[in-house]
């Protein structure tokens, strides 16, 4: 009877501290993944502010200014530009051609 | 004896001990246990709402999970106005402890001057001075690098927008609380602010969140609002108008494109503008977006409306003829000018060297509710419907109280006002087939529904005069392009000074040109307006239609349009002399 006792006493505690343990990895596990969402929110900001500042670089008026100015590049107008046209049932730039 | 316990055999500590004390002991013991019963019992049960709460006071917090603001895009997807991360830099002017060297780094760092800096941190009673809010990410990160004591950063969104001061009028900006002050970001405010979320942790002691209690209520961003404007052509909009408002030394200019077949407006720029992102002293001249909000009398550009009504009645016909001489009209005892004296005119000519007198004379013919509810339809003195806060109405007296002079100045474009968009958008009724299309800032592939206001008919007649107007001959020859077909009609008007409109040598000018291309089927209708040109020329022909043509080549060579008349191919290539 002692016997069965002590050991169920044993297993008492055992679980108890299992279970103390167990609380405190879940916790610890919990805050890393807390933190892993932090981190992850602030890359989608970075995403975003790198996007916006790809878009600044890229914009209309700075690459019309680096043509105009480091490539010597001018505006295109009709007078030098020679006009595709794809027959109008098949668009697309993989059509054939017609060939007299 | 029986009163008594012994402990042991040994005679040597046979001392005897009163059974009451082993008695007392264990009472003693009982007692205590009951004790502790008790309190379990009111800490568990009976007063357990205190301490649960207390509990949540030390250990659980609410957190806030801020949503982002939506981005603006333009018609290509291109971003207008987006929120990225930024930091706001506070301090506690107590705990504040910097040496000169640092304070001045402090303020290189947030480009303050150092007295300013002392000057917020010198007030020791307060607990919390915002030094300086919204302070992009490398900056702030250099901030913190320093570890300034007392000096605390905090997370905040900055508005950016890389299109900077071309789209500025459009896009507007928000405040430092990121709400929309102007502009789009005004008007979408509800829309483009999302609905942050909340979120119940509870908290270790040393501030990490360990455990969520209960829902989190996920944060809802704000939506998106895809604009119609096309981010190329508004640029080169701006950098046109920019370029003739310098050139022409003009106080002020706007130029509006509008797409002919959906109503949608692919760029609206005024001059000048402002960076949207550096808004330190800026002026109600700055922020103004003109081409909404300055209404002025459109002068000739009304006179298509007048020929129109003349047509669609069966009065007139393109070729009939009207005498103009003596180039002069007298209406009442006023007398209505033109620029110089014509002779026979027929419509079409009356159109194409924009005579006041031959507009008048067919006026005349007609009734004044006549004039007034088509110049009604076409959208004058009515607000335009148009997602943008404060747009005007202009003015258009009803016809029951015109005098037959009133009539006469209504009929080329005078005694009554519109803004450059209102002129922009009437235009529609002559490249819709007659009808008027509502116009839209907001992205849309269905070609817009219209209200009939002259037959298919009349407005290609109207066409064609259009196109000989901005033809050799007509008003504004400078309007032409290579490759493509326009028309259009030039405007000149003094401007009030004071009373009047100034005097000879004295007088200041409105300069304006509104047209479409290509004239067959437009695909763009084009406004420009350059307020006071002090550069020697003032006729709208000569300062606004070049600005016109420039845009149009350029519009419709990003939209992909095909020229529509021929051209001569040019070789290009300028060759270097050979070096020998």
């Amino acid at each position: 009877m002692t016997r069965i006792n002590a050991l169920l006493l044993l297993a008492v505690v055992a679980t108890a501290i299992y279970l103390v343990r167990v609380q405190y990895e879940s916790r610890r596990l919990f805050s890393e993944l807390d933190k892993a969402h932090s981190q992850a929110r602030h890359l989608a900001m970075d995403v975003e502010r790198l996007e916006v500042e790809k878009r600044a670089q890229a914009s209309p008026g700075r690459v019309e200014r680096l043509a105009r100015e480091k490539l010597e590049m001018r505006q295109p107008n009709p007078g030098i530009t020679t006009y595709m046209s794809y027959p109008a049932d098949k668009a697309g730039p993989t059509a054939k051609a017609d060939t007299p | 004896m029986s009163r008594s316990i012994q402990y042991t055999s040994s005679p040597l500590l046979a001392s005897r001990t009163p059974v009451w004390r082993s008695k007392f002991v264990v009472a003693m013991i009982a007692l205590g246990f009951t004790g502790l019963g008790a309190r379990a019992a009111y800490i568990q049960i009976i007063n357990n709402d205190f301490f649960q709460r207390q509990g949540v006071v030390r250990f659980a917090r609410t957190i806030e999970l801020p949503a982002n603001r939506g981005r603006v895009l333009d018609r290509n997807g291109l971003i207008l106005a987006s929120s990225v991360p930024a930091a706001s830099i506070w301090a506690i002017p107590e705990d504040v402890d910097m040496t000169p060297a640092q304070s001045q780094q402090l303020a290189k760092l947030l480009d303050m001057r150092v007295g300013d800096l002392d000057k917020k941190l010198a007030d020791e009673d307060k607990t919390f001075v915002w030094v300086k809010r919204q302070v992009d990410s490398e900056t702030a990160k250099a901030i913190s690098a320093l570890e300034l004591k007392g000096i605390h950063q905090s997370a905040d969104y900055l508005r950016q927008y890389p299109e900077g001061e071309s789209a500025a009028h459009i896009v507007g900006f928000t405040n430092v609380e990121d709400k929309g002050q102007e502009g789009v970001e005004l008007f979408f405010n509800q829309a483009l602010t999302g609905k942050s979320g909340l979120r119940h942790v509870i908290k270790d002691g040393r501030g990490r969140v360990v455990e969520d209690v209960g829902a989190v209520v996920p944060p809802l961003p704000g939506e998106d609002v895809q604009l119609s404007i096309d981010s190329k052509i508004q640029f080169f909009a701006y950098q046109k108008l920019k370029e003739a408002v310098v050139n022409n030394r003009a106080h002020a200019g706007s130029v509006v494109v509008l797409d002919a077949n959906t109503g949608e407006l692919l760029a609206m720029a005024n001059y000048p503008s402002y960076n949207p992102q550096k808004r330190t002293n800026l002026s109600g001249e700055q922020l103004r977006n003109r081409a909404l909000t300055d209404t002025f009398e459109p002068g000739s550009v009304m006179k298509p409306f007048t020929i129109g009504i003349g047509l669609e009645s069966g009065r007139i016909k393109p070729e009939t003829v009207i005498d103009t001489a003596p180039g002069s009209i007298s209406i009442t005892g006023v007398t209505i000018r033109d620029a110089h004296p014509h002779g026979a005119l027929s419509v079409e000519q009356i159109i194409q060297v924009s005579s006041n007198v031959g507009t008048t004379k067919i006026a005349m013919q007609l009734q004044p509710s006549e004039m007034w509810t088509t110049f009604a339809a076409a959208g004058f003195g009515e607000r335009p419907h148009i997602e943008f806060k404060g747009a005007v109405s202009g003015r258009l007296r009803p016809y029951k109280t015109w005098r037959p002079i009133e009539q006469a100045t209504a009929s080329y474009g005078y005694g009554l006002s519109a803004s450059l968009f209102q002129m922009v958008r009437s235009y529609t009724v002559f490249s819709h087939d007659g009808q008027i299309i509502p116009a839209t800032l907001m992205k849309t592939d269905n070609p817009a529904l219209g209200a009939p206001v002259f037959s298919a008919d009349t407005a290609a007649k109207i066409r064609k005069m259009l196109h000989m107007a901005a033809g050799p001959g007509g008003t504004g020859p400078k309007a032409q392009t290579i490759g493509y077909s326009v028309g259009g009609k030039s405007g000149t008007a003094y401007k009030q000074i004071g009373k009047g409109y100034g005097s000879e040598g004295n007088r200041k000018y409105r300069s304006w040109f509104v047209g479409m291309a290509p004239i067959d089927k437009p695909r763009i209708i084009v406004g420009v307006m350059l307020d006071e040109p002090t550069g020697g020329q003032y006729f709208g022909g000569q300062v606004a239609a070049p600005v016109f043509s420039e845009l149009v080549q350029h519009s419709l060579r990003i939209m992909g349009v095909q020229p529509d008349i021929s051209v001569r191919p040019q070789i290009v290539s300028i060759a270097e002399d050979e070096s020998f």
